[in-house]
């Protein structure tokens, strides 16, 4: 194969195609779609000054508390908002799905609340125009489009044979008419990657792995225009005719990016089945009874633990402690609930990932999810990432509850030994300042790409699969 | 001749294997939607027998303490699934249908959401109404998109104009066929569904059908109309996929990102930090105040008086729970509002967009729309209302718990009956229809 040759067919076809009107409609309606999708994620993205200005005014309320009793702090409690990843301006991913605020606040693990999703009317299922969307779900359209003759019509207009007769090789032919197409694709992508970049330049929160995930977005659409490139080659090579050609790809997209996908999403969610509300509450509720109701006073848990802790001090009754008995209890319950917990949650989630699995797999044989599961993940906005939200707003939930409890246990009298109202026994409020608030971190990328090896993997295998299609396609390819 | 027609084009591979698969799907889909009315009964049912139990451990344990017994005790209100909502889940996978409420601050326990998987909901339901609306027209597409270039493109259309008076008229007679195949297919599909779910056929389930049918009419009025304006196959299979495209896919998300973006809900956020606030900060304040405002609400309570500053009192405690609700009321209207809005200019685009407008139809009829959401949040804020207000003064009176009838709070039931717009619903699509099809017949004779 030489490559001067390779590079010359590539050019050609670039040339044939830009020869045609065809072409220009193409990159006006993809101008359209791409000014309005960078205007709707950049709006969307914009939200997030509400998240933070809730941030600001809950922790405000939050620090204006008087001098009080630090398990009414407990109740009082605090809120986490969900930011959205800057890049969430590229890719929504999941994030209109998933719950935006949580209430934190000592004993009670409360739902995320508040996705757009359940403000939305039924126009949200069918889709969201976001520039990854573009990408995924169009631009394949029009790899196949202007592609799907690119070899059968030569072969019809018999041009095919001449190309051969001249000295061009079966492999230089396709390879070069690939390599031409996924120029034209690279065009079509390039500006949605480079409009990213610049907004990410101009984002003040863009820190950290934020260029090396851009970096890796990048990569990811490029070697999918390539894959998509390099199989519309190939398909034309193969059909008889430039609407067996056409019709093929069409169908090919129709599967990939529309039935299958949710096909596999829906058959995981029947396979696997996850407990109602109620059950999994009950559940949690009936195991931490077992290991004692810190609200019974007979409970003989509890009643153990008392002993123990009066042994151990050498004293009769808790009032006689040098610490707040109460606090301590409630401390020991908030441990045991918590793990309890956070034990049937992570089940749920396993579960939630079980329900996902087939289609994660199926990012092997469908590139399409395999772009689109890496993408969201890239761009934090994946069941990951929104599963890491969960997980520091349970964490910061449990710290806050358990400062509550210590400062009760240090500050307040062992003779208040329940009831938390009123103006005696209190903490000052100097405390409440001096427990940081809750600050949302994005997952790293590595724990992000962690999720998503099946997917890389798979955009490997396609790269080498696509190419070894057309090698194999040019030593049985026929001209007429 | 038509027997003729039908043979032949059965014996099409795009046909059979068209035919297969949307039947396969159909049948997943009726398969997915039973499963989904399963679980819903199954939350239901789970709540409602566990709320016995419920109400007889705390009867025994806080039976003496009254106001410490509503501390507790939840009321169950239930928003019954239609058998419909299988078809058309809408937006019933979000929205929870079974809300248990105690007296305290209703703001704080309203908006909890059901346990859902987001990836699934990213996805999709693969319910009846998705193939209807997303599958049953790239079905139509494939069976019709080379109805005419086919024979051009084989040389038999020639033949045709020699054959037949009219080649027009052999080509309705072409379409007459896909119409009827397509139609039967939606038809065994439905009657399956109406067998699987045990739908009765009222008025809902008819206007789902007929609107079913009527999109489907839409599609091929759209791909007659490209089919008679006499291109070859590959530019009509194009035409119609970036029509359909256009229709299913971009107009909707277009619409969806400008309406989100145009009405975003902050106010939301807002509402729960203020009934937290409303509520929590009155432990800090005076008694007396807060009562005032308690009773300004509810002046039938004013002779209970006002309790000592110090010390705890259910007659107070209630009254700051209560400020939670008052306090955050302004910016719960407004959520009330910015949704509403929402949903109206949502409704109103559909109008011109018939697959929205289809959406719309299906989730109405089913029970499943915001709207039928929004009604259930309203009812709840009754229902709420309506418990604290009966109980209210028996806690205000420390009255005993076992005089009260407890049976009178078994779970309740909302009613949504919705009446059905008949000319709203089908006339949208109609007009579509009616559109396509005079286009194609003014290019009749050029065929």
């Amino acid at each position: 194969m030489r490559i001067g040759i390779v590079l010359l067919i590539a050019k050609h076809f670039w040339t044939s195609v830009f020869k045609t009107r065809t072409i220009y409609l193409l990159m006006a309606i993809v101008g359209i779609l791409l000014i309005y999708s960078v205007y709707s994620g950049t709006r969307y993205y914009d939200q997030n000054h509400f998240r933070s200005d809730h941030q600001e005014m809950a922790r405000k309320s939050w620090e204006g508390n008087p001098d009080k009793h630090p398990h009414r702090m407990a109740h009082f409690g605090t809120f986490a908002f969900r930011t959205k990843h800057p890049l969430s301006q590229f890719d929504f991913g999941i994030e209109s799905f998933t719950g935006n605020a949580v209430f934190l606040e000592a004993h009670k693990q409360n739902t995320v609340n508040f996705s757009e999703a359940g403000f939305s009317t039924g126009l949200l299922r069918f889709g969201e125009l976001s520039m990854a969307m573009i990408l995924q779900t169009i631009l394949p359209l029009i790899i196949f489009f202007v592609g799907y003759s690119a070899i059968v019509s030569d072969r019809e207009h018999g041009t095919l044979k001449l190309l051969l007769s001249q000295g061009a090789s079966w492999k230089e032919i396709l390879f070069g008419r690939s390599i031409g197409l996924a120029w034209i694709a690279i065009l079509f992508s390039l500006p949605f990657l480079l409009i990213t970049l610049w907004l990410l330049i101009n984002d003040h929160h863009s820190s950290g792995d934020v260029w090396t995930r851009f970096f890796m977005i990048s990569m990811t659409y490029l070697l999918f225009a390539l894959i998509l490139s390099l199989v519309t080659i190939f398909v034309s090579t193969g059909s008889k005719s430039s609407k067996n050609a056409l019709v093929k790809l069409l169908g090919l997209w129709m599967l990939m990016t529309v039935l299958l996908p949710r096909s596999s999403q829906a058959l995981g969610s029947y396979f696997y089945s996850t407990p109602t509300k109620l059950e999994f509450r009950s559940k949690i509720e009936a195991e931490v009874i077992q290991h004692g109701d810190s609200h019974n006073p007979n409970d003989p848990h509890y009643q153990a633990l008392r002993d123990s802790v009066l042994a151990v001090h050498q004293v009769d009754d808790v009032t006689e402690l040098p610490f707040n008995y109460g606090g301590f209890v409630m401390s020991v319950g908030e441990e045991i609930s918590a793990r309890i917990y956070n034990k049937h949650h992570n089940e749920l989630l396993e579960q939630y990932r079980n329900q996902n699995k087939l289609n994660r797999w199926l990012a092997i044989v469908n590139p399409y999810l395999a772009v689109k599961n890496l993408s969201m993940a890239l761009c934090g906005t994946d069941f990951e990432s929104y599963v890491d939200f969960q997980l520091q707003a349970e964490i910061y939930r449990y710290e806050l509850a358990q400062k509550m409890n210590e400062l009760q246990i240090k500050h307040i009298s062992p003779n208040r030994v329940s009831g938390s109202e009123g103006k005696t026994h209190v903490v000052s409020r100097e405390e409440w300042k001096a427990f940081p608030d809750f600050e949302h971190q994005y997952l790293s990328i590595g724990r992000s790409l962690k999720n998503e090896s099946i997917s890389s993997i798979s955009l490997m295998l396609w790269t080498f699969l696509a190419i070894g299609l057309i090698v194999r396609q040019s030593k049985i390819a026929k001209a007429i | 001749m038509y027997a003729l027609m039908f043979g032949q084009f059965l014996r099409t591979r795009t046909c059979q294997i068209g035919l297969v698969l949307i039947l396969i799907l159909g049948v997943i889909s009726i398969l997915i939607g039973k499963q989904f009315l399963i679980d819903q009964e199954k939350i239901t049912s789970d709540v409602v027998e566990n709320h016995a139990g419920h109400l007889k451990r705390n009867l025994e344990f806080h039976s003496d303490d009254i106001g410490l017994l509503l501390y507790y005790l939840e009321f169950v209100l239930v928003n019954p699934s239609s058998p419909i909502a299988a078809l058309s889940i809408g937006q019933r996978d979000i929205n929870p249908s079974v809300q248990s409420v105690n007296i305290r601050t209703l703001e704080g326990q309203r908006h909890d959401t059901d346990l859902v998987n987001p990836v699934s909901l990213l996805h999709g339901n693969l319910d009846l109404s998705f193939i209807i609306l997303f599958v049953f027209p790239l079905l139509i597409i494939a069976f019709t998109y080379n109805l005419r270039s086919e024979e051009v493109e084989s040389g038999t259309w020639r033949l045709v104009g020699v054959m037949s008076k009219s080649k027009f008229k052999f080509l309705l007679m072409k379409l007459a066929v896909r119409i009827a195949l397509v139609l039967i297919a939606l038809v065994v599909l439905i009657v399956l569904a109406a067998l699987t779910l045990n739908i009765s056929w009222n008025a809902a389930f008819v206007a789902f059908f007929v609107t079913g049918f009527l999109y489907q009419l839409f599609w091929f009025g759209i791909c007659f109309w490209v089919v008679s304006l006499r291109q070859n196959s590959a530019v009509n299979a194009l035409a119609l996929l970036v029509i359909w495209l256009t229709l299913v896919i971009l107009l909707p998300s277009a619409l969806n990102n400008h309406i989100a973006n145009k009405y975003p809900v902050p106010e939301a956020l807002t509402t729960i930090i203020k009934q937290r606030d409303g509520y929590h900060q009155k432990w800090d304040t005076s008694k007396r105040e807060t009562m005032e405002k308690f009773y300004t609400k509810y002046p039938q309570f004013e002779s209970f008086g006002f309790p000592p500053e110090e010390g705890f009192n259910w007659l107070w405690y209630y009254a700051i729970q209560h400020m939670g609700d008052e306090e955050s009321l302004d910016d719960s209207q407004m959520m009330r509002a910015k949704i509403e809005q929402r949903e109206f200019k949502s409704r109103n685009w559909a109008k011109v967009v018939p697959t929205m407008h289809t959406q719309v139809v299906f989730n109405d009829v089913a029970g499943t729309s915001l709207t039928n959401h929004m009604d259930f949040l309203r009812q709840i804020q009754d229902f709420h209302e309506q418990i604290r207000l009966f109980f209210y003064p028996k806690i205000f009176h420390d009255e005993n718990a076992k005089q009260i009838n407890w049976e009178q709070f078994e779970p309740s039931y909302v009613q949504q009956e919705e009446e059905i717009d008949w000319i709203g619903n089908l006339l949208p699509l109609t007009i579509g229809l009616f559109l396509f099809l005079l286009l194609a017949v003014i290019n009749r004779k050029a065929m």
